[in-house]
């Protein structure tokens, strides 16, 4: 879309403004429900075009920027979730119950407290996490080495020790499970 | 009337501007395109800017501030700000509102109003060279500055004078600067590896939108590390020779620092280096010691990396996080002046399997794609032929603080803004008349380990049981990457809504005051103000 002249972006919010609520996620991007991922991209980088808030920078009217710049952030998070597969799975279920956001209750239920929540030290979490990808890559050396580093920062952290420990057996035993 | 961009950086800023459909960089007083970030100050209320401020660092260390950018924005009791005042010679202390103020000769300075000083010193340098008056500016921040850092950087540039348009990413910039993706769809990496800091951000770049997917750094990891050791490097050496260790005298420990910098930037051109560096300490007899030494790149190499190998760990680390691998990347930018050690770009080369893009001047691309932007901001509405709209992201989830210690989670990191979101709270109490909602920003669960950045108040609540009230609270960040909170009773519908009162930063009043203070002390520059710096002999092949 190219720039919209002040008026059309007074007509554009005083058409949508008042009835957000009301419009689902597919009906702000203009998508339809079995749109591939790329295509809500595409279709969202269109709205950004005309609609991001850099694009009126210089509008006088501030009440108008207020209400284009709520609109525009209702189509991020439309984006937001309809880009990322377990949101857009939660969302379907949603507007089945007649809603039209996502909103924070209607969210999947707390997730359990990650592993690394134990781990104090800054360092020793970070090189936790590192191993922890690794080891989903199935690289075992690259794991030793992270956890090993890990170690280093934060030496009596059961978790940290564990994995070790774990990856240490799968490593000895080649072929067995996890190894490459 | 002009408007302009400025890469505020930690060691050097640039100051650019588009003329014509060209963008013009504006030259420092001594030559090249940076300005170094140093404002010293001295007892007869004289401010000295840039590359002459760097000379005072070896005469008056104690006045002369540096590395400002580490400090802007954060609590004086942040780990990373108390961290910097072991490092840094000059003092300071603990101000209003848990602000880290600079004890200058005549009085305390808030980090904002030395930025700021720094900001009104570049705003006339461009000035004179452009005969025109300079009133608007996109400065850039680091892409992991929090909303606090981004604050402050916007009141430094009020301060100055300037109307800041918009803070920008400085990885963004760097990517608009090139003007990819034009034609076709990219994924770009841009690594940026500068004075003081390393960040890289992947960006998703198609026809003139940029999108921002995952972004990360390291604070405390840039070519002052490496400087420093290349500074020990030359420290053994000295020591080897006349017994004395440099780095115990201030004096001493900045010139070499200073040295090690053009050591540095010599290796990364040649093979070795060799020289003699004159008046590095004075020994026990009074007489002048100098120091000769002849280094090996490789054996610069040898030290440094370790840091190198760091910066690669957090490009892995930040490809993962959004769910990529480095042969999906499409382009690599190289940011920063400490990209042009070669070790840098081979370690980048040999990690995305494709020679990275050097074309532009990495000191300078970042105050490009600023320039760029500031000239799209004023002319919003018209249709330019290169503009663009520059999609960003959180750079960190943002929570509050809920009952047993735990921060809950109102915003994820990376999500696309402006944003917001509401979630429901609840009273804790009988008859809870307020609610305290205490703001932080980070990833863990438990709310001391996040960084806090300020609270709100709602009170009149009516008279209830625990857990009967509904509090509504919103959070919106704006493109500016700026946070606003709304705190609202859904039953009465009052509403009490602010800019975080943010812990570490000025507060309006202290902001109003300080640009009164500038517009009244400000007095027309001249070259007459630019004496020569001639301290470090140069070095020689």
């Amino acid at each position: 879309m190219p720039r919209q002249t002040p008026e059309q972006l007074a007509a554009f919010a005083r058409q949508l403004y008042g009835k957000l609520d009301q419009l689902s996620y597919y009906d702000l991007l203009g998508v339809s429900s079995g749109t591939s991922l790329a295509d809500v991209r595409a279709a969202f980088y269109r709205m950004s075009s005309a609609l991001h808030p850099d694009s009126y920078h210089t509008l006088a009217d501030r009440e108008l920027k207020e209400r284009l710049e709520t609109i525009y952030a209702r189509m991020c998070e439309a984006y937001r979730v309809l880009t990322t597969p377990e949101k857009r799975t939660a969302y379907a279920r949603v507007l089945t119950e007649g809603k039209k956001r996502l909103t924070s209750t209607d969210r999947e239920s707390k997730a359990p407290q990650s592993p690394e929540d134990s781990i104090k030290h800054e360092e020793a979490k970070k090189f936790f996490r590192l191993g922890m990808l690794s080891l989903g890559r199935k690289d075992l050396k690259g794991a030793m080495m992270n956890f090993n580093f890990a170690r280093s920062f934060e030496p009596n952290a059961a978790v940290i020790n564990q994995k070790l420990v774990e990856t240490q057996a799968a490593l000895g035993k080649p072929g067995g499970p996890g190894a490459k | 009337m002009s408007v302009v961009g400025i890469d505020l950086g930690t060691t050097n800023s640039v100051i650019a501007t588009v003329r014509d459909g060209q963008v013009v960089v504006v030259p420092a007083a001594h030559g090249g395109y940076l300005h170094p970030s140093v404002v010293s100050f001295s007892a007869d209320g004289l401010k000295y800017f840039s590359r002459e401020g760097v000379a005072r660092r070896i005469v008056d260390p104690k006045y002369t501030v540096y590395s400002g950018k580490r400090l802007i924005g954060l609590s004086f009791r942040s780990k990373e700000v108390q961290r910097a005042v072991a490092r840094l010679p000059y003092e300071l202390r603990e101000g209003n509102n848990e602000q880290a103020v600079f004890v200058g000769p005549d009085r305390t300075y808030t980090i904002p109003e030395v930025s700021g000083l720094l900001l009104g010193y570049l705003r006339q340098c461009c000035e004179l060279f452009l005969g025109d008056t300079v009133t608007g500016a996109v400065i850039t921040v680091p892409a992991n500055f929090n909303d606090a850092q981004r604050r402050a950087t916007i009141d430094a540039g009020r301060i100055a004078g300037l109307d800041v348009l918009r803070v920008l990413n400085e990885p963004t910039a760097a990517a608009l600067a090139y003007g990819l993706g034009q034609h076709m769809s990219q994924r770009i990496a841009v690594y940026d590896f500068g004075g003081g800091t390393f960040d890289i951000t992947i960006l998703q770049v198609e026809g003139d939108v940029f999108e921002v997917l995952a972004t990360g750094g390291d604070t405390f990891l840039g070519g002052d590390d490496l400087d420093t050791a290349l500074l020990n490097i030359l420290a053994e050496l000295f020591r080897a020779e006349h017994g004395i260790d440099p780095r115990d005298d201030q004096a001493a420990h900045a010139r070499l620092l200073i040295a090690a910098e053009q050591v540095k930037c010599h290796l990364s051109e040649f093979p070795e280096a060799r020289g003699e560096l004159k008046n590095i300490a004075v020994s026990d007899q009074g007489e002048q010691l100098a120091l000769r030494f002849h280094i090996a790149r490789n054996v610069f190499e040898t030290a440094i990396r370790g840091l190198v190998a760091r910066t690669i760990q957090t490009t892995q680390e930040v490809l993962a996080s959004a769910g990529l691998g480095a042969s999906q990347i499409d382009e690599v930018i190289m940011v920063g002046g400490t990209t042009r050690v070669p070790l840098v770009r081979a370690e980048v080369e040999r990690y995305f399997a494709r020679p990275p893009r050097t074309d532009l001047n990495p000191d300078e691309v970042v105050s490009w794609g600023a320039a760029i932007q500031a000239e799209n901001l004023a002319h919003a509405g018209e249709n330019l032929a290169n503009h663009a709209v520059l999609l960003d992201v959180t750079p960190r989830a943002l929570g509050i603080a809920v009952a047993g210690g735990f921060a809950e989670r109102i915003l994820d990191r990376n999500v696309p803004v402006p944003v917001e979101q509401t979630r429901i709270f609840t009273t804790s109490a009988d008859n809870q008349s307020t609610v305290r909602i205490q703001v932080c920003q980070g990833e863990s669960r438990r709310f001391d380990e996040n960084v806090p950045l300020g609270e709100l108040e709602l009170s009149g609540i009516p008279p209830a049981r625990r857990g009967e009230i509904a509090i509504e609270v919103t959070f919106r960040v704006d493109t500016n990457g700026i946070l606003r909170v709304r705190a609202r009773d859904a039953a009465t519908g009052a509403a009490r809504e602010a800019a975080v009162n943010v812990r570490g930063g000025m507060t309006d009043v202290e902001v109003a005051e300080a640009v009164e203070r500038q517009k009244s002390q400000e007095s027309p520059m001249d070259d007459s103000m630019l004496p020569e710096l001639g301290e470090v002999e140069e070095l020689k092949d």
